[in-house]
């Protein structure tokens, strides 16, 4: 049976508040780590576990770690990545507001591990209750010794600080999130060198995602063979999925990783709300190409989703049934990340304005002969040119939509209206 | 090092070059637009992806360095097709206004499109706009959104070179523009980089906007008139009249920047005063006759003039080629027989009682001053910047530390009057008051002896135990700050092998000049004999001030630094030019008009200066002036001494000669007309030949040919160069005996006193140089209000508040001003700009008082 962890505590009264917290088991963690752990184990212990990072690149937590130069008089910063932008993704919120300090713990010891004075919190400035749930919290921990300096009475010390985001989902890129952070304006930067080199004020620096930091004091106190356990051998451990769309019971799952995509939205989310046949699934956020119902057999792990040709990405699984037009969903997204786009580099900024534009004429029904082929051809003068990731993930998700679903932007462009209406 | 296929071909490089760089130096181009060398790497336009074996995706060759083994393509159908797209992607929602667009025809967005294509577009929607208009940044930019390709080429100029963050991206995405931000735009300083850099139409020249097409332009390269940095400057010309000024992306000590003197300033060669015609004093008024009426008079006046036997003196404007002043020079020791020639009226303002300046500067010039480029002098560990304000004086120069700062680990230090822009990137700052850099230097001694082993020290300088005792008190006189700023400075310079100290030539004009050149001196031996690596260079705020110097514009040294008593030089210049030369030196400006005020001195050929705007206490100068039997004033313009003059004769600016200019590098440049001389006005140097051969002297050379052959043959820094050789980046001139004087000065070092009064200082502001700047309408528009500045609190003690018309009075004069209030603007001092002819600054100034204690009065 599997028993949860992440949200084992969501549901409980006031769970948001340190004696909650504490009285099941919290802190615990940080205890054992500062009595047992030198920071060199402590890294070992993550590597061990095959813990790899939940903000959706999937890369091994253990292993940014260790970049991190040993050069004691080098500052080295933690960021915490909280800015959760990607529609249809809500898990990070549910730590934050519902579990704030599982978060605290686990930046603490993150810190320990990597040899951190300051650690920053960037939270998306959206999340007006999860930042004040943090601000709280963070005065708590301090009080009780968790934070500051000579933390428990060990030589360890840690300040750690909550800064809201202005509105730009690029600040979710690390690097976008470090310039920001620094305060510039929120665009990604060159790497090499990586953030673990030279990153927040040009110093060693880890940015990790909400989810991946609050497994940390899990892993300790369970062990990396129990995380390992859980799910597939290359990416273990608990994961938290969020269901949205056209589901019964949309919500946060926390379940082993590697379910499958069926089961998580049959099981858990009890099928669609409308009872009618599912058309397709975006599996981790709008970044991730859909699935037409065929696909929904897959394992919902990074290793089997990027075979599939799509990503888990962060988790985020939007239900779409038959009632849903494709082209409308494709416009709608193109038409985020056009907004979203940063403008820095040509292909994303140019590039997105050009298909959102062909998109936004034919799902109105004035498409062009011409525009499919043009529209797949944009894509491809878009995707391997792009600065970030972001542009590539527009183009991905429409490239997508237009390999499972081309019949219904030709209709579009051919009869001046939709397929499904 | 480390070995690249680029293209099939392989290649040894640095470590860690960037690709393009690596490409470009084995000649293959890679189209780039938002890569600009100097500036940090954005890759952002995507136009410079390549192929390298073993990646995925396409890589921006600006940004990536390589990698031992690396093979790098940069010609395949992938790398050709995402260019394409790129510039498809850029050209979908440009407004491909070119037929309006300033920079048809040298834009980089055509020609880039030109050679790789598309050859048309499939882009049909309705394009992007920002604003239907241009719209101006300010009097000397404007910006038409529409057409920007968001290179960030102007907003990292303007922060990472220029200092200025004025600009900055507002929006997000596809509406991004780059634009003044808040209030950023208050702190441009008008340099128009940004416009320099920008690779399309989207920021241009207003003045320049619209007049012309690149095509359209006769352009020729010269040299920036303005300061001594000594900047290349490419001045386009349609029909004669000068429509704008550029600067070239590889060439010249500036590169692609200027400052706003540079390139917005050089309208002053049509200023309406310039002189048309000759002028003769008649029945005490200045009537513009013939040259031949000219001459006539002149030649009487000039016969009854050395007839007289009373000593006659010259003046001339560092703002003159080498070859104007080398004859400038030869005419007054061969016509008039005199050694009293003297080249600014702002040095030797001193009291009289401290050493001649050019006694002691002599040696530091001849001897010991470096004549290497301002990038080798600053291939150092740490950097002095002392008595001058880099950022107002010399613009460029300043860019290129921030540029080498941003580069390397370098130890900046700074001790100024005024804030300047570095002050933020300096490892210690110490604002002090004209006068005191000789207590501050005096202090440094005393800390590098006392923290260094001394017995070699001991063993070279005879005197060294007398230096010691008389450094060791100086301390920090009581001045907050300079304790630290010492101190910090002493262990900058023990901790580092190489120094180069960079002088402001505000050093020079300051009371105590003298003393200041002498432990300056005393510091470079030291450090000499101490084995470190020291450079020294003055930053003077006029264009040839060395190549003056050099050219023997000073009343105790020949050309080339010979002096008056090695009777080796002085027998080479009789021998060469056939005359016997006087032996005594001659004396300064000063001294000139203490003698002509006496009534001793019989004339004064001023070339180019304007005392009576400049001197200090102008009822000393004008006496002086009325009492001389003869006045001759050669100038462009009618200046207020011209207007005293008794014959006046119209010469060129910088735009009507041919010649050369020596920077502060002592990098010899040339200077390239492009301008003809206005009505009856003539070349300076064939009205010198002129003069000359009014006399039975021997002719003085007719041409700036004849000059630089003289100079060749004659000045130890110039031999062995040769004129038809120097590109655009100049030549260096050498040093015949770079080695240092095995002796220490041991001058009197006064104590800074520093009351509670306010002390009133002058020099130049970054809009303005000299008097000459006021006659550029450009510049006299970005600011022709005169002001004062103080501190805040100052002000507040003064009763008066930022913006206020406001007197500054001295026990027997005042003027009204502005009154502008700073922050950082340093307590207990006022600066007014020296400018603004109409205030007639040198009402509140008297020789050897200076600075100039000043009460600041409301109106
Ligand atoms: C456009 C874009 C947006 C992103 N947004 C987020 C985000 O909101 N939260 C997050 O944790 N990671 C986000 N990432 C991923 C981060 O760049 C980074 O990989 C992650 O924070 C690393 O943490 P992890 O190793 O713990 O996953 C985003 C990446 C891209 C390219
Ligand atoms: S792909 Fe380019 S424009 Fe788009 S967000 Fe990334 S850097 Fe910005
Ligand atoms: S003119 Fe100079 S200071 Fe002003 S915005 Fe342009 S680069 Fe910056
Ligand atoms: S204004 Fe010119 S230099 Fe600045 S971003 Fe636009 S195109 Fe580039
Ligand atoms: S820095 Fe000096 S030489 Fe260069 S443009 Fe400005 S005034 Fe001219
Ligand atoms: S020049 Fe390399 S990306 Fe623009």
């Amino acid at each position: 049976m599997f028993e949860k962890s992440l949200l084992k505590n969501v549901g409980k009264n006031k769970s948001h508040v340190i004696d909650s917290y504490i009285s099941s088991g919290g802190y615990d963690a940080l205890k054992k780590v500062l009595k047992e752990y030198t920071p060199e184990e402590l890294i070992q212990l993550v590597k061990d576990s095959s813990l790899r990072g939940r903000g959706g690149a999937g890369f091994p937590t253990g292993l940014k770690w260790s970049f991190v130069p040993k050069d004691p008089t080098l500052p080295k910063y933690l960021c915490c990545n909280a800015d959760e932008g990607e529609p249809g993704t809500f898990k990070d919120r549910e730590i934050i507001e519902k579990d704030p300090h599982q978060l605290i713990e686990g930046m603490a010891i993150a810190s320990y591990a990597i040899g951190v004075r300051n650690a920053f919190i960037y939270i998306r400035g959206e999340f007006v209750l999860g930042a004040n749930r943090l601000e709280e919290a963070i005065s708590e921990a301090y009080k009780k010794g968790f934070l500051g300096k000579k933390i428990l009475g060990s030589d360890f010390s840690l300040d750690l600080s909550v800064h809201r985001g202005a509105g730009a989902y690029i600040c979710g890129e690390e690097t976008a999130l470090i310039e920001s952070l620094e305060g510039d304006r929120g665009q990604p930067r060159f790497k090499p060198p990586f953030p673990a080199i030279k990153g927040l004020y040009m110093s060693p620096t880890v940015v990790n995602n909400v989810e991946t930091l609050s497994c940390i004091p899990h892993i300790v106190l369970k062990g990396a063979s129990w995380f390992k356990e859980i799910g597939p051998e290359k990416s273990p451990g608990p994961k938290i999925y969020c269901l949205s769309g056209h589901v019964k019971k949309p919500g946060v799952y926390e379940l082993p990783m590697g379910v499958t995509l069926r089961y998580l939205i049959e099981e858990h989310g009890e099928g669609t709300n409308s009872g009618k046949k599912i058309k397709a699934v975006i599996p981790g956020g709008v970044s991730a190409p859909m699935f037409p119902e065929s696909g929904l057999d897959i394992d919902m792990d990074f290793d089997s989703l990027a075979a599939a040709g799509s990503m888990l990405g962060s988790g985020g699984v939007i239900v779409m049934d038959e009632t849903t037009c494709i082209v409308k969903v494709a416009t709608r997204i193109i038409e985020f990340f056009h907004h979203e786009s940063c403008g820095k580099c040509t292909p994303c900024r140019e590039g997105l304005e050009w298909v959102s534009k062909i998109l936004i004429r034919l799902e109105s029904g004035d498409g062009r002969k011409g525009d499919v082929e043009l529209l797949e051809d944009l894509c491809n003068n878009i995707f391997g040119k792009t600065f970030c990731p972001l542009g590539d993930g527009a183009v991905m998700s429409l490239r997508g939509a237009l390999k499972h679903f081309k019949e219904e932007f030709l209709y579009h462009v051919d009869k001046g209206g939709c397929m499904v209406a | 090092m480390a070995i690249v296929t680029i293209d099939n071909r392989e290649v040894e490089v640095k470590d860690a070059i960037s690709i393009l760089d690596a490409a470009r130096s084995i000649g293959i181009d890679i189209p780039t637009f938002c890569f600009q060398a100097r500036l940090s790497g954005l890759a952002s336009c995507r136009l410079c992806l390549v192929e390298i074996e073993g990646q995925r995706k396409l890589q921006p060759s600006c940004v990536t360095p390589v990698m031992d083994g690396m093979v790098i393509k940069t010609n395949t159908p992938a790398v050709v097709e995402s260019r394409r797209a790129m510039l498809e992607f850029i050209l979908a929602n440009h407004p491909l206004d070119c037929p309006v667009c300033d920079k048809a025809g040298e834009c980089e967005l055509q020609d880039m499109v030109f050679t790789f294509g598309p050859r048309e577009g499939r882009f049909s929607d309705k394009k992007r706009r920002f604003h239907e208009k241009d719209y101006r940044l300010n009097s000397v930019v404007v910006k038409n959104a529409n057409r920007c390709v968001q290179c960030q080429r102007c907003v990292r100029m303007c922060e990472e070179i220029v200092g200025a963050v004025a600009l900055g991206a507002i929006g997000r995405g596809a509406w991004t523009e780059e634009t003044g931000f808040v209030k950023s735009l208050e702190g441009c300083d008008h340099c128009g980089n940004c416009i320099e850099v920008c690779p399309v139409g989207s920021l241009m020249n207003y003045p320049y906007r619209y007049k012309s097409r690149p095509w359209d332009l006769a352009e020729t390269d010269t040299i920036c008139p303005y300061c001594g940095t000594g900047c290349h400057i490419t001045v386009g010309l349609r029909d004669g009249n000068l429509m704008r000024v550029r600067s070239k992306k590889d060439t010249g000590i500036n590169r692609e920047t200027l400052c706003v003197k540079g390139r917005f300033g050089i309208d002053f060669i049509t200023d309406e005063h310039r002189i048309k015609r000759p002028m003769v004093r008649k029945n005490n008024t200045l009537v513009p006759v013939s040259w031949r009426e000219t001459w006539n008079c002149l030649q009487e006046k000039l016969s009854a003039l050395i007839g007289s036997k009373k000593p006659v003196g010259g003046l001339a404007s560092p703002r003159y080629t080498n070859e104007v002043l080398y004859t400038f020079q030869k005419l007054m020791r061969t016509v008039f027989k005199t050694n009293s020639i003297d080249s600014s009226v702002k040095f030797n303002v001193s009291d009289g009682k401290s050493p001649d300046l050019y006694e002691v500067l002599g040696d530091i010039i001849s001897q010991r001053y470096s004549r290497v480029s301002l990038s080798d002098a600053l291939d150092t560990d740490a950097v002095l910047i002392l008595g001058g304000n880099i950022t107002d004086e010399n613009p460029v120069t300043d860019y290129t530390l921030r540029y080498t700062l941003s580069k390397k680990n370098l130890k900046l230090f700074i001790a100024s009057i005024r804030p300047t822009r570095l002050d933020t990137d300096a490892g210690a700052v110490f604002r002090h008051l004209p006068g005191e850099e000789s207590f501050i230097l005096a202090g440094v001694l005393n800390g590098i002896i006392g923290s260094n082993k001394t017995d070699v020290l001991d063993k070279t300088f005879n005197n060294f135990e007398t230096f010691k005792n008389a450094v060791k008190g100086s301390g920090n006189g009581g001045l907050t700050g300079l304790g630290g700023f010492i101190k910090d400075l002493v262990s900058g310079i023990n901790t580092s092998k190489r120094i180069s100290l960079f002088i402001g030539g505000e050093l020079l004009r300051s009371s105590g000049a003298s003393t200041s050149v002498q432990m300056l001196h005393n510091l470079i031996n030291i450090l000499d004999i101490l084995k470190k690596v020291v450079n020294i260079q003055f930053l003077f705020d006029l264009p040839n001030q060395l190549g003056a110097w050099d050219m023997g514009v000073m009343p105790n040294m020949l050309p080339g630094y010979r002096r008056l008593d090695d009777s080796d030089g002085k027998g080479l210049f009789e021998k060469d030019w056939g005359v016997s030369l006087p032996s005594d030196a001659g004396d300064n400006f000063v001294r000139m008009m203490e003698r002509s005020a006496k009534g001793e001195m019989g004339g004064l050929y001023i070339l180019g200066e304007d005392p009576v705007l400049t001197y200090p206490d102008v009822n000393v100068v004008k006496d002086a002036l009325s009492k001389l039997d003869l006045l001759i004033v050669q100038d462009a313009f009618l200046t207020e001494t011209a207007k005293m003059a008794d014959i006046v004769l119209p010469g060129s600016t910088f735009a009507e000669n041919d010649g050369t200019f020596t920077n502060n590098e002592g990098r010899l440049q040339r200077v390239r007309g492009f301008h003809t001389p206005a009505f009856d006005s003539k070349k300076d140097i064939e009205i010198l030949s002129h003069v000359a051969s009014l006399t039975e002297c021997k002719r003085v050379p007719s041409s700036s040919t004849d000059a630089f052959e003289e100079i060749l043959r004659l000045i130890e820094p110039y031999k062995g160069i040769n004129l038809q050789e120097i590109g655009g980046d100049g030549t260096m001139t050498h040093n015949s005996k770079a080695e240092s004087l095995k002796k220490l000065y041991v001058p009197k070092i006064s104590t800074p006193e520093r009351t509670k009064a306010l002390r009133l200082v002058t020099g130049n502001n970054l809009f303005h140089s000299g008097h000459l700047s006021e006659r550029s309408r450009t510049l006299k528009a970005l600011l022709d209000r005169p002001f004062v500045e103080i501190n805040r609190e100052d002000a507040a003690d003064f009763n008066v508040e930022d913006g206020e018309d406001v007197l500054v009075c001295t026990r027997d004069s005042d003027i009204k001003v502005k009154v502008r209030t700073g922050r950082s603007f340093p307590r207990g001092v006022a600066f007014i700009p020296d400018n603004f002819k109409d205030v007639r600054l040198n009402r509140l100034f008297k020789r050897g008082e200076y600075p100039v204690c000043v009460e600041i009065k409301k109106v």
